[in-house]
């Protein structure tokens, strides 16, 4: 791993399937330690894109590498960094939990103690100890999720690919998947993650990239994508008060900035198209001028809500 | 020593074989399908054993009937190691493939040699798991005396190299599509074919010894024939290996570039063969065999070579011969249809020098030999144009061949199988068209004639077959289709010229760290660990 350069970057990458343009000119960057969400609907190109990372498809034009190998020209130095778990199990008959991790793990050239250690560290960190020697077909979906999750990470690789690792999985499920993926990025890995729970990836991602059409339509934190969508600096603001909202409605609604005042109960929302200084001066005046605010602040977008403004709900 | 130390022992033994053998030997070991061969293969034997002892009745004290129970263990077991093993090996590949487990172990770092190798020595340890469960069998039908031992060896050996060469082929038709619908079509044509060849094996071994025949094994000429065999049937192994693993390659890479070596090996070894038979005999007719082989596997071979991809990989660009000398000898190992066509037809005419020379060589030392066969100005005459013709008919079609995959390809991507069937189609249009006019024509009539000018088949029959001297025909043949031939390689040399132009590029930056760092790792001393290292 060589600083300067970041673990996965996607470079004007295209895929077609005849007519089909599946990707279409995306480019993105995942540092280490980044969790980066992949939102689209279905056939929007996130799988094309991931798949390509994976090195298991070609792009039309375009490249993209991984720790700064293209997966076009090295996939074998790509292989040996990666670490990709596709949205199918991938399972062998007639072998158990051990034996399947253990194939993989020589499979990655671990030897020996090197072995051992990883699979220890894997199924200590799966919490696969005690299915070890359970037959792989009668786990179930939420264990060979852990599986397939264990197995892609035996090499212990530094950028990690996840193609809807929480399909079908309960809510416990869910969260044990989730904490395991931050605990892999406070590892230091770089680690992209496609999804269709969008609230499970707002709580994980620390960016996010919306895809539609094979386009990256957003692409940032919820936040920046939520601003991305505002005209210039407008930005909503919600103020609660210990009071009526109506007074401070009239008193905020003649004041340079204010675009829009909405009234709803004891809240009050406005649209202000000034700087974060202008808000904070606001702020000040309104409670110099004996209003009894009890909170103030953005008002945010769920990634839903984001998602939603962002694509069309195309498909191809 | 207890079970775990076993247990531990053999598995830090096992992190020396390959991961896919250590894995399917697992699951074969777990698995119904192949308890239940296994145990139809036992029970089979056992009940042959008892039925022909039946049949045999009080004679197995004194008549020799081992050769009878030998034929009846040789079905069983050949079933299982020509049909069972092989069609095991193109479905373990196959099913990999439809399962989508295929793709988590490219992204692994097994080289695609691995997997093949893993597959392979899987049906090899199956094939033996049979052969032991039988030898015991083969053991009882030597001491009933009627087949010798050396025989059964013999027998048992080429039973088992054809089992290793069928499962192979059948690994290479597996990874010949991805599509299920092929694969359907292929594994129902593959399991005919084992068919066939398991009963070809039956009417081979069982009709021979049976009739009384015995195998020559005090002739030394048999076992030249069999060293022959044996050397022709390593070069297609390797081929169908390196093929296979090819096939499973990332696209970047060259894939072609050990095919292309492993065809040369088998060219060489043609010519060694059928030079030693040349020298041993004094025989021409080795010369005519040489050309035929040679014309007819660098057509094979070229129309495959010819059918890959244009593109040069930005990775193979930086393989790429940079010197005079290297560029001069090695370009030829790139991947690409110009240089592959080159390859083929530079090498066809290496074997129709070889050829002339042999025939130059016959004429001086053998011709008055008593012994010798052939050697006279007339069929020297005949064989050299009848070389000639051979290396002409190749490079016109597959000439002609490699420039239309390029046409096609500028309007749409052309796989290589396309490629290989469109060459096929133009030797059957260029053999079937003049066929057709000439009989349509009034009275049918089986002499050569002229309009049979593109039949490469009918022309060489007709150009090899007549040791008197060459029809009118055959001479104006003779003229044109040459003439033919260096046209259409000249309208090739462009795309070859562009293929030797392509020039090195450097490594990236990121590549140039990383092996320069493992370089620096390899020669720096190692570190001592303790005070007693």
């Amino acid at each position: 791993m060589v600083a300067g350069h970041p673990m996965i970057e996607v470079r004007g990458l295209h895929r077609y399937f005849g007519r089909t343009r599946a990707v279409n000119d995306i480019s993105f960057a995942v540092s280490r330690g980044q969790v980066f969400g992949f939102i689209g609907p279905n056939g929007a190109g996130k799988t094309t894109s991931m798949r390509i990372l994976a090195t298991l498809d070609l792009p039309t034009h375009g490249d993209a590498f991984v720790d700064g190998f293209s997966v076009i020209d090295d996939p074998d130095r790509v292989r040996r960094r990666l670490g990709f778990m596709p949205d199918y199990f991938g399972t062998y008959a007639n072998i158990n939990v051990r034996e399947y991790l253990d194939f993989f793990a020589r499979a990655y050239g671990l030897r020996g103690g090197e072995r051992q250690r990883a699979l220890r560290y894997v199924m200590s960190f799966t919490q696969l100890d005690t299915l070890a020697e359970k037959p792989i077909n009668g786990l179930s979906k939420g264990m060979k999720q852990r599986l397939c999750l264990g197995r892609a990470m035996i090499h212990d690789p530094a950028v990690m690919v996840l193609d809807e690792p929480a399909a079908g999985l309960d809510p416990r499920a869910r969260i044990q998947l989730r904490e395991m993926i931050r605990q892999l990025a406070a590892d230091g890995k770089a680690i992209l993650i496609s999804s269709h729970i969008l609230t499970e990836l707002a709580e994980m991602c620390d960016m996010v990239g919306i895809i539609e059409l094979g386009r990256l339509l957003a692409v940032g934190s919820v936040d920046e994508i939520q601003r991305g969508q505002q005209a210039g600096h407008e930005s909503q603001v919600q103020v609660r008060l210990l009071d009526a909202a109506g007074p401070l409605a009239a008193w905020l609604a003649p004041r340079p900035g204010v675009l829009h005042v909405y009234v709803e109960g004891d809240q009050l929302s406005y649209v202000h198209g000034g700087s974060r200084d202008d808000e904070a001066a606001t702020l000040r005046a309104m409670i110099e001028a004996g209003f009894r605010v009890a909170s103030f602040g953005h008002q945010t977008k769920t990634l839903e809500e984001v998602f939603m403004q962002v694509t069309k709900g195309h498909v191809q | 020593m207890s079970w775990d130390r076993v247990d531990a022992l053999l598995d830090k033994l096992s992190q020396w074989l390959n991961p896919i053998l250590v894995k399917e030997t697992r699951q074969a070991l777990k698995s119904r399908q192949f308890a239940l061969t296994f145990t139809l293969v036992l029970a089979c034997a056992w009940i042959w054993s008892l039925f022909g002892i039946a049949m045999i009745g009080p004679g197995v004290r004194y008549a020799a009937e081992g050769l009878r129970m030998f034929n009846g263990y040789y079905v069983i077991l050949s079933f299982a190691v020509l049909v069972i093993v092989p069609f095991g090996a193109f479905r373990s590949l196959a099913s990999e493939r439809e399962d989508g487990t295929y793709e988590l172990l490219s992204v692994t770092t097994l080289r695609p040699r691995q997997i093949v190798s893993g597959k392979l020595g899987s049906a090899v340890l199956q094939m033996l798991v049979y052969f032991s469960a039988i030898a015991p069998c083969l053991g009882f039908t030597y001491m009933l005396r009627g087949v010798a031992f050396p025989v059964i060896l013999y027998v048992m050996m080429v039973l088992l190299l054809v089992s290793l060469g069928l499962s192979m082929i059948g690994m290479l038709v597996a990874t010949a599509t991805r599509e299920k619908h092929w694969q359907s079509v292929l594994s129902v044509v593959l399991i005919l074919g084992l068919g066939y060849v398991f009963l070809m094996g039956c009417v081979l071994v069982i009709g021979p010894l049976g009739s009384g025949a015995a195998i020559p094994m005090d002739d030394t000429d048999f076992w030249i024939v069999n060293l022959g065999l044996l050397t022709g049937y390593l070069g297609y192994f390797a081929l169908f290996y390196f093929a296979t693993a090819a096939q499973l390659t990332f696209a970047s890479d060259n894939r072609s570039r050990v095919l292309r070596i492993v065809m040369l090996a088998q060219q060489a070894t043609l010519i060694g063969w059928m030079g030693w038979g040349f020298f041993q005999e004094g025989h021409i007719g080795y010369v005519a065999v040489l050309l035929t082989v040679s014309g007819l596997h660098w057509y094979v071979m070229g129309a495959f070579l010819s059918g890959e991809s244009g593109e040069l990989s930005r990775r193979v660009k930086r393989q790429l011969p940079q010197s005079f000398l290297g560029r001069a000898l090695l370009t030829w190992f790139n991947p690409g249809p110009a240089t592959g066509y080159l390859f083929a037809v530079v090498n066809l005419l290496s074997v129709y020098g070889i050829a002339l020379l042999a025939l130059l060589v016959g004429e001086l030392a053998f011709s008055k030999r008593a012994s010798s066969w052939g050697f006279g100005a007339n069929y020297n005459q005949t064989l050299a144009v009848y070389g000639l013709l051979v290396v002409s008919y190749m490079v016109v079609y597959l000439g002609v061949g490699r420039i239309l995959i390029g046409l096609l390809r500028k309007i749409s991507a052309l796989s290589m199988p396309v490629g290989v069937l469109l060459h096929l189609l133009l030797v059957l249009a260029g053999t079937g068209v003049p066929m057709t006019i000439h009989y349509m024509r009034p009275g049918i009539r089986n002499d050569y004639s002229l309009i049979e000018m593109s039949n490469p088949f009918w022309t060489l029959e007709e150009a090899g077959n007549r040791s008197t001297g060459l029809s009118p025909e055959i001479v104006v043949v003779a003229c044109v289709v040459p003439l033919v031939a260096a046209a259409v390689l000249l309208a090739n040399l462009p795309a070859v010229v562009a293929a030797v132009r392509q020039v090195r590029i450097a490594k990236p930056r990121r590549v140039a760290e990383e092996d320069a760092f493992v370089e620096s790792r390899r020669a720096s001393p190692p570190v001592p660990s303790s005070p007693f290292d």
